[in-house]
């Protein structure tokens, strides 16, 4: 987990989900797999994938926007990590057990 | 104009932007698990195409049955010899029904309900009629068809 | 969220505060490797993403053999995003076992296994069993000539045990050979046994590891540690993994879907360099490695019976560890555990390319 230096009163602190990446990157080695199905001549090639042009542009402007998805998903929760970090820090999120109660 | 206080607090903003985003996230699983899930299943079809010469030594007060799509259409010569085609199938619960040439009328056995020779429903629980089909001549085939579908043949 | 009502319905019939205190109370420690913490969840996560899919396959998959090859056809033809769900099902499966041999290497090296958490490592363990198990019958499923051949060798190999060997080949297949009583077997483990065990075993373990909280390496136990709350915090962290996981195996699933051969012939030979799973390859290479008889001795019999072995001794790995158990530094196994890694890294690499 990297913490990045404390610079006067500006902290920054980068949290443990950035790491992923590297593990992201391995995972995209992994296609090499693939083509470890042997080369038997196939006489009749099954389609398992859409043939159709305007299915295939469906297919990928799907990928395209759920990626979108998932980084903005990612940004999310990395501001709430941040703020609740923040919060955390301060001793907020804990309740006073002697706080009274509103009557 | 700028705001001395924040409309809504901090943690507000983030929860609602983090659940909008997943159920928008999630919808589209949804959406795409219910395209496969509900498949475009076998629809009743509009019509259709028998060999007629199947059908021309049919006796008086019989039926012969065809295929209709998944389900059982009757061919029925009647006893005055008049021909009437219509779906088998009961519009109680959908079981098959069945023709009882000695009392002229339809019995579905499910619930005991009748019809008769014309499809009405007579008696028992079934609510409404059987279906009724028609029926057209194109040379050696016999048509028969949902009533009000215009029959286009594929030119073969 | 804040629904003080609902609260209040939950309150008055379960103890839901007592409950948050308890969720509250789990504490995840920092430290230096405290990624591999994750391994685990995202393994879960998978296998889950494996029931699911799985469950949508059996809508319109048949297990007889005149009929499996083609509805597999039928699925990723005719039915809307058929190809893309078997492709998410295909790459889950490989996904999962890759990230299984992660978390396995992981706290071997990392000795999570040592007291007193012998009971994880060991259902941990027969849940690796039962994994590669349903990669196996999961991928017979196919019915098509390389599935086939597979299948066949893997079970005609348990055959070469000595004694029980004729028992486990027969039970596995059905019969005599690979034919429709083995398509129907290996449906009915992968779909509704293997399941079922999994489920109660995944249970255990995950119960087992909430009841000892995490482990830390020997290495840092003596160092001061921050321990953050899993909830939030790590949970965040998890779901961030997962989404990041999801991604990629979505990725693979509509770049790289999974090719359907030709239809099974019992009675053809098999295709050309023919060879199983990745996850197999070591096994057969260890096999090669041995020669036709050792000392008059069936070759087989004696390399299944040396796997066996080395298999055994690492499933009973936390007993033999010792100097570990007693939180000791354990160097002896750090490098049994190397080799262990770099046996099957190599193995499987030549598997591979040959």
């Amino acid at each position: 987990m990297q913490r990045l230096a404390i610079m006067g009163k500006f902290r920054i602190r980068v949290s443990s989900v950035w790491p992923v990446w590297r593990m992201a990157a391995a995972i995209l080695l992994l296609p090499v797999t693939a083509f470890a199905a042997p080369a038997a001549e196939k006489i009749a090639k099954i389609a398992v994938f859409p043939t159709a042009p305007y299915y295939i542009f469906i297919v990928y402007e799907s990928l395209a926007v759920f990626w979108v998805a998932i980084l903005g998903l990612l940004v999310i929760i990395r501001m709430k990590l941040r703020e609740i970090e923040r919060v955390q820090e301060m001793g907020a999120d804990r309740e006073d057990p002697d706080a009274p109660l509103l009557q | 104009m700028k705001l001395k206080y924040s409309l809504i607090t901090r943690r507000t903003f983030l929860n609602t932007l983090f659940g909008g985003w997943l159920v928008a996230f999630f919808s589209g699983t949804f959406f795409a698990l219910m395209k496969f899930a509900f498949p475009t299943l076998g629809k009743e079809p509009d019509f259709v195409v028998l060999d007629r010469k199947d059908f021309t030594d049919l006796v008086n007060n019989s039926i012969k049955r065809f295929a209709w799509g998944g389900t059982v259409g009757f061919y029925f010569k009647k006893a005055d010899g008049t021909i009437l085609a219509l779906k088998g199938v009961c519009s109680h619960m959908e079981c098959n029904v069945d023709y009882k040439p000695a009392e002229k009328r339809f019995y579905c056995s499910c619930h005991q309900g009748w019809f008769d020779e014309n499809g009405k429903n007579i008696k028992g629980p079934p609510p409404k009629p059987l279906e009724i089909f028609v029926i057209t001549e194109e040379g050696e085939k016999l048509i028969i068809a949902k009533k009000g579908v215009k029959v286009e043949l594929p030119k073969a | 969220m804040n629904c003080p009502r609902l609260k209040a319905w939950l309150e008055e019939r379960y103890d839901w505060e007592g409950m948050k205190r308890l969720a509250k109370g789990k504490l995840i420690p920092e430290h230096r490797y405290d990624l591999w913490y994750y391994t685990g969840g995202i393994t879960l996560f998978l296998f889950i993403l494996q029931f699911l899919t799985g469950m949508l396959m059996a809508f319109y998959y048949v297990p007889h053999i005149d009929f499996a090859h083609k509805s597999i056809i039928e699925i990723v033809t005719k039915l809307n995003m058929g190809w893309f769900f078997r492709s998410l099902h295909h790459w889950g499966s490989q996904l999962a076992i890759v990230f299984l041999f992660i978390h396995l290497f992981g706290t071997l090296l990392l000795k999570s296994y040592r007291k007193p958490r012998e009971f994880v490592w060991l259902t941990g363990f027969i849940l690796l069993g039962i994994s590669i198990f349903f990669g196996l019958s999961g991928y017979l499923l196919l019915w098509d000539e390389r599935a086939f051949a597979a299948v066949r060798v893997a079970t005609g190999g348990a055959g070469a045990f000595p004694f029980i060997g004729g028992f486990i080949k027969a039970f596995l297949r059905g019969s005599m050979d690979v034919t429709g009583d083995t398509l129907l077997r290996f449906y009915a483990f992968h779909v509704a046994i293997l399941p079922i065990l999994t489920l109660g075993l995944i249970g255990l373990h995950i119960l087992l590891v909430q009841l000892h909280g995490m482990s830390v390496p020997l290495s840092l136990q003596a160092e001061k540690r921050r321990e953050i709350p899993f909830f939030p915090n790590a949970f965040y962290r998890d779901l961030a993994i997962w989404l990041v996981v999801t991604g990629v195996l979505v990725t693979l699933a509509v770049f790289l879907p999974p090719e359907i051969g030709v239809k099974a012939d019992p009675l053809a030979p098999p295709p050309e360099n023919v060879k199983p799973e990745w996850y197999f390859l070591f096994l057969m290479q260890t096999l090669k490695l041995f020669p036709g008889s050792i000392l008059g001795m069936n070759g087989e019999t004696i390399a299944i019976l040396l796997v066996s072995g080395a298999i055994l001794f690492f499933f009973l790995i936390p007993f033999f560890d010792q100097k570990s158990a007693r939180g000791e530094k354990s160097p002896l196994f750090t490098w049994i555990g190397v080799i262990y890694l770099l046996y099957f890294l190599t193995m499987t690499a030549v598997g591979f390319l040959s």
